[in-house]
């Protein structure tokens, strides 16, 4: 029954060389009908969501993990490496939550890309990529991880660039792959220290988990960070984040999908995945929370002031995954992975329905230049709505509860400065979602005509997460409320240590917290409620540029990287190895002929070896020019 | 005569009887892919019929000058036999490819001509037979650019031939000394590479200059920084044919007589200078890296980003280790693939477009995009992307390089940023970005330019996915060169 892990990642992956054909074919061929795209792409992923449930079936049943060796990937030296999967509480639960909301999406794609020249292209790239994911979160072994890591990286920058005809997607399809493989280097490196001093012959979780006591702790420093370097690229945190707003040059049910709910959560899965090296060097986890702690406050602080609609949510994940950083910094994997699940619910929510007004108004993205969609599209308004209070942390919808249980972590284990950048982190978040929902859905005198709303292939995704968005939450109730946390209980094992507060403190942080939402939104419904359009607004200052850090890179690693292959090229190439070469070359070849005519003891043999030469050279000139 | 006497002697005995007969280059273009076909059978066979082991199998042997003890002996081992099946892919998919380039008769003879030279090289083991191949497989190159090239190709046909000559002379000296050395220390005259192992004789010093004879020749052929300066010219004049040639099969060549040769007359120096090498590959990797980045000309790109591969798979070669040696032959195949690919393509490209910089192309994935879907997929292995046998070699690589030293390995994972700093920047140029270019002549692939390419495009995804299929018959090979040639001990 384990094969049924194999079947999750390959099925995806079978309809991706499926649709990739049935592209070619129809644009260089016989055009296929969309009808056939649409029935392979949502198929396989309505599929792949049953397997997933089967396999969760399976493993309640059995209580212990499933695995599953498919073949010998690679036997080299001492290592012998298996393409290998492994199904246990982690994994499955992230194919839950990852399969849901990719089929979802893949719904709502087929309405938001119909039409499309590249609809079977777009479907095959997203097949890829969900085959990718899949894998990455299956894999029984970090180098298993890493084809799937690199492969949605790939994915990622297909899709940006799915429009490829315009530079700028390109370009920003290039910077997402560049920056993170920067980051894949971190993770490489990472992986090479672990093979050398892991003492795994196997190279799975199961063995490294083993033998990692053994390895000296300043080597595992190493490691931890090297592979975190890893994260910060995937994740998008600082400094390697600055490929993520320009990945929403993409089509939005990709930055819905890619960079919202999935791949971009794939560092925190990663440092779950590990925790039992991140448990050994806890002095790393600190170093982890703080950097996800800064880049949730950094991200907020820029979201504040950017005027396009899927840039500021860009924003927000970066922010929201530095939460999740906080957490599995500390050592609470599980609240860490409490909130990827509740993010992905509402995050893809914001998304989408950021998708149905971009639609709406014929692919604007200037909040400014929207307003007063409320009346016209009220599923959307409801749906944004309930995924704005959630992302807020109002309560009973969902982030409220993760969120909450990420910034008791830090309290309680007495990083009180993690916590105060967190809930004054909150208070941003809540002010610059409801600073776009106010100005894209309240407001007066919008001057846009032509409006229409979406139909119900997009509708209808987005009931089914403002649902999740809404009860999500319920599944880790605090103890308080006197609930049961299903999810705390469910990864019970990826968590360090417990972190007791009194009911008094809970309640005090709690309330700490609906006050930071509260003020947010307050302060957003003062400036932005009743918004005027007529109003020109022109965002400006440092806030709004972003702090600079596209043009500091610019200058610090593309245009000196650019002049020094000038140098290289033009200079040093042309101008010294060439002339120097050359020169010793002949120097040598004087001296070499001299010594070889001394040493060797028989002329005529060298003289019978060039006649000879000579001669078959002449024929064959001979024969070949005549 | 034995099975690899005929995979060497075949194409220049074809070659000969087409050169006489009446025919046009049309039929001498057919005889041509013919003969390619025949021997990717025979090379098939070999495979078949290699017996998994350290052994050189397929053994000939026959007396060739008596009196100075100059054999033609021949024979595979694990090593030749995966280099063998690379150049019998490749060379039928590259005349697929080439096959409206060129018109001309003389130029389908003389690629008959390399592939003999190809292969002798490939299989001697006598080292007066290798010298004898290895300069003739050049000659019918120098031809191809002089003749075929464009731009100032005498100058570079010039520069390519003084420049390989002199480093082939070095090795000559090296050679004849050996055998010197040898009818001293033996009394008889010897060639062949199992005798001259056992020299004794030599003082350190002597061995030294013989080693720096050998190297100074396959690193020009390689080419290492700093024997690099013919690379430009000649591969941005050379017709496709020519460059495709140079760069996927000749300079793995360079590579693969460094461990054949090298390796077991001076396992000493090997060792001992093993950490020069892998500095010099790795400082290749990324000097050729940087250095491609700003190119303008997309031959003159892929030549410095072949260079740049060359050198990681030089380091690979000396970390001394399983991991490094494997992934070192993992990537002559990988590279041989997608470099040879990615010229093929060039090729098609300028057949249509006429030769033209970066900066006056753009828009061909719209009108061509079976061309787009394959330059993708080398683009791909060339970075390492993983599911491609890019991936595989590099990593392999890396890690071997990091169990000699951590330092170097830090160093070499660079190699991870240096091919998708530059390999990416082309695809939007030339490939993806709508520019304003007349591009209106670019033509999508014809099908049997699709056919001849899926070969290569199988291969990389075929090695990436399961790369343990195909290293069951190397890995002997290897591990007899790591524990009783070097004496390192295959699992150091």
């Amino acid at each position: 029954m384990s094969i049924v892990l194999a079947w999750i990642v390959l099925l995806p992956l079978c309809s991706f060389v499926l649709l990739g054909a049935m592209y070619l074919f129809s644009i260089t061929q016989r055009r296929i009908e969309q009808r056939y795209f649409t029935f392979v792409a949502l198929f396989s992923p309505a599929v792949v969501f049953v397997l997933g449930l089967a396999a969760l079936r399976e493993l309640m049943l059995r209580g212990h993990a499933l695995h599953y060796r498919a073949y010998v990937w690679l036997h080299v030296g001492d290592y012998r490496i298996d393409m290998g999967f492994l199904g246990d509480k982690l994994s499955l639960f992230m194919v839950f939550f990852i399969t849901l909301v990719s089929g979802l999406i893949h719904l709502y794609a087929t309405s938001y890309m119909n039409k499309d020249e590249g609809y079977g292209k777009f479907f095959a790239y997203f097949h890829l990529f969900t085959a990718c994911m899949l894998l990455l979160v299956l894999a029984d072994g970090p180098l298993m991880l890493f084809i799937g890591w690199e492969g949605v990286g790939l994915c990622s920058y297909l899709l940006i660039g799915f429009y490829y005809q315009n530079n700028a997607n390109v370009v920003a399809g290039n910077k997402a792959f560049i920056v993170n493989r920067v980051g894949d280097l971190g993770f490489l490196i990472g992986l090479a220290m672990l093979f050398f001093y892991g003492q795994s012959h196997d190279f799975s979780y199961e063995t490294l988990a083993l033998h990692i006591g053994a390895v000296p702790s300043e080597i595992l420093t190493g490691i931890a960070v090297a592979l975190f370097v890893g994260a910060m690229g995937k994740s998008a945190q600082i400094p390697l984040y600055v490929w993520l707003p320009d990945a929403m040059a993409g089509p939005t049910p990709v930055s819905a999908l890619i960079h919202a709910a999935t791949m971009v959560t794939a560092g925190v899965y990663m440092v779950a995945r590990f925790h039992f090296l991140y448990d050994l060097v806890p002095h790393v986890g600190i170093f982890i929370a703080y950097i996800g702690a800064l880049s949730a406050f950094f991200a907020a602080l820029i979201a504040t002031k950017q005027s396009d609609i899927k840039k500021i949510l860009a924003y927000s994940t970066m922010s929201q995954l530095g939460y999740m950083f906080v957490s599995v910094g500390l050592g609470a994997y599980d609240s860490a992975l409490f909130h990827v699940f509740t993010h992905a619910f509402f995050k893809a929510l914001l998304f989408m329905g950021a998708g149905a007004v971009i639609v709406a108004l014929h692919h604007e993205q200037d909040i400014f230049k929207m307003g007063e969609m409320r009346r016209v599209m009220p599923v959307t308004y409801a749906t944004m709505l309930i995924a704005t209070l959630a992302i807020s942390g109002i309560p009973p919808f969902a982030g409220f509860f993760s969120k909450d249980e990420i910034l008791s972590v830090a309290f309680g284990s007495g990083h009180y400065e993690l916590w105060l950048i967190g809930t004054v982190t909150a208070v941003l978040s809540s002010y610059y979602m409801f600073r776009l929902f106010f100005v894209v859905f309240e407001g007066t005198h919008a001057s846009h005509s032509e409006v229409h709303d979406v139909d119900w292939v997009m509708k209808a995704p987005l009931i089914v997460l403002a649902v999740g968005a809404t009860f999500a939450g319920f599944l880790g109730l605090p103890e308080l409320f006197g609930g049961k946390h299903l999810i705390g209980e469910w990864l019970a094992s990826w968590r360090r240590e417990a972190f007791h507060l009194s009911h008094v403190v809970e309640e005090i942080l709690i309330a700490l917290n609906v006050v930071a939402a509260l003020l947010g939104i307050a302060i957003a419904y003062r400036k932005f409620r009743f918004y005027d359009r007529r109003v020109a607004y022109k965002p400006e200052g440092i806030v709004y540029r972003k702090f600079y850090v596209d043009e500091l890179y610019d200058v610090l690693f593309v245009q000196s990287i650019q002049r020094l292959s000038r140098f290289i090229a033009e200079t040093m190439d042309k101008k010294l190895v060439d002339r120097v070469v050359m020169g010793m070359s002949r120097g040598f070849v004087a001296a070499g002929t001299r010594i070889a005519w001394v040493q060797n003891a028989s002329v005529r043999l060298y003289a019978f070896i060039m006649i000879a030469g000579i001669g078959a050279a002449s024929c064959y000139l001979l024969a070949v020019l005549r | 005569m034995g099975i690899l006497s005929w995979i060497i002697f075949l194409p220049m005995a074809v070659a000969c009887v087409l050169l006489v007969l009446p025919v046009g280059a049309k039929a001498t273009r057919n005889g041509a892919f013919g003969v390619s076909l025949v021997i990717f059978a025979l090379a098939f066979y070999v495979h078949e019929h290699f017996v998994p082991s350290a052994q050189m199998q397929f053994y000939e042997q026959y007396d060739w000058i008596k009196s100075y003890g100059i054999t033609y002996r021949v024979g595979v081992d694990g090593f030749s036999l995966i280099v063998l099946m690379l150049i019998a892919t490749l060379l039928p998919s590259a005349y697929l490819l080439l096959w409206h380039n060129e018109r001309s008769k003389s130029y389908w003879i003389s690629m008959l001509f390399i592939q003999s030279g190809i292969s002798g090289t490939l299989f001697s083991l006598d080292l007066f037979l290798f010298y004898f191949f290895w300069e003739a497989m050049l000659l019918p190159v120098f031809m191809i650019i002089g003749l075929f090239g464009s731009g100032n190709r005498v100058f570079s046909t010039l520069k390519i031939t003084v420049y390989t000559i002199m480093g082939s002379l070095f090795m000559f000296v090296s050679i004849l000394y050996l055998g010197v050395s040898h009818y001293y220390e033996f009394g008889i005259w010897s060639f062949a590479l199992s005798d001259l192992v056992r020299i004794s004789s030599l003082t350190q010093v002597q061995e030294m200059f013989l080693f720096a004879g050998f190297m100074i020749a396959f690193a020009i052929k390689i080419p290492l920084f700093p024997f690099h300066s013919w690379l430009l010219e000649t591969y941005s004049t050379s017709p496709t044919g020519g460059v495709f040639l140079l760069s996927s099969i000749m300079a793995k060549l360079g590579v693969y007589a460094l461990v054949r040769f090298t390796m077991p007359l001076f396992p000493d120096l090997f060792v001992a200078y093993a950490r020069f090498f892998i500095g010099l590959g790795i400082f290749g990797l990324i000097y050729f890296g940087i250095a491609a980045i700003v190119q303008d000309n997309i031959k003159k790109m892929l030549a410095y980003s072949s260079a740049s591969h060359l050198g990681l798979i030089t380091a690979g070669v000396f970390s001394l280790n399983m991991q490094g040696l494997t992934g070192s032959a993992f990537l002559i195949v990988a590279h041989a693939i997608a470099t040879g690919g990615l010229f093929l393509l060039v090729g098609v490209m300028q057949r249509h477009l006429g030769i033209r910089p970066l900066s006056a192309l753009g828009g061909i994935a719209k009108r061509a995009p079976w061309f787009s879907v394959y330059f993708a997929i080398m683009l791909f292995c060339t970075v390492g992307i993983p599911g491609t046998n890019g991936f595989v070699a590099e990593l392999l690589i890396v890690l071997g390089i990091f169990h000699y030293n951590p330092y170097l390995g830090v160093l070499a994972a660079l190699t991870v940023l240096v091919a998708a700093s530059y390999m990416f920047w082309v695809f939007q140029k030339a490939i993806l970005v709508q520019s304003g270019n007349d591009v209106s002549h670019m033509r999508d692939l014809s099908l049997h330019e699709i056919v001849g390419l899926f070969p290569l495009a199988f291969l990389i995804v075929a090695m990436g996915v399961y790369p343990d299929f195909f290293l069951a018959k190397i890995t002997p090979t290897l591990h007899y060169y790591l524990d009783t040639i070097l004496h390192v001990g295959a699992n150091a």
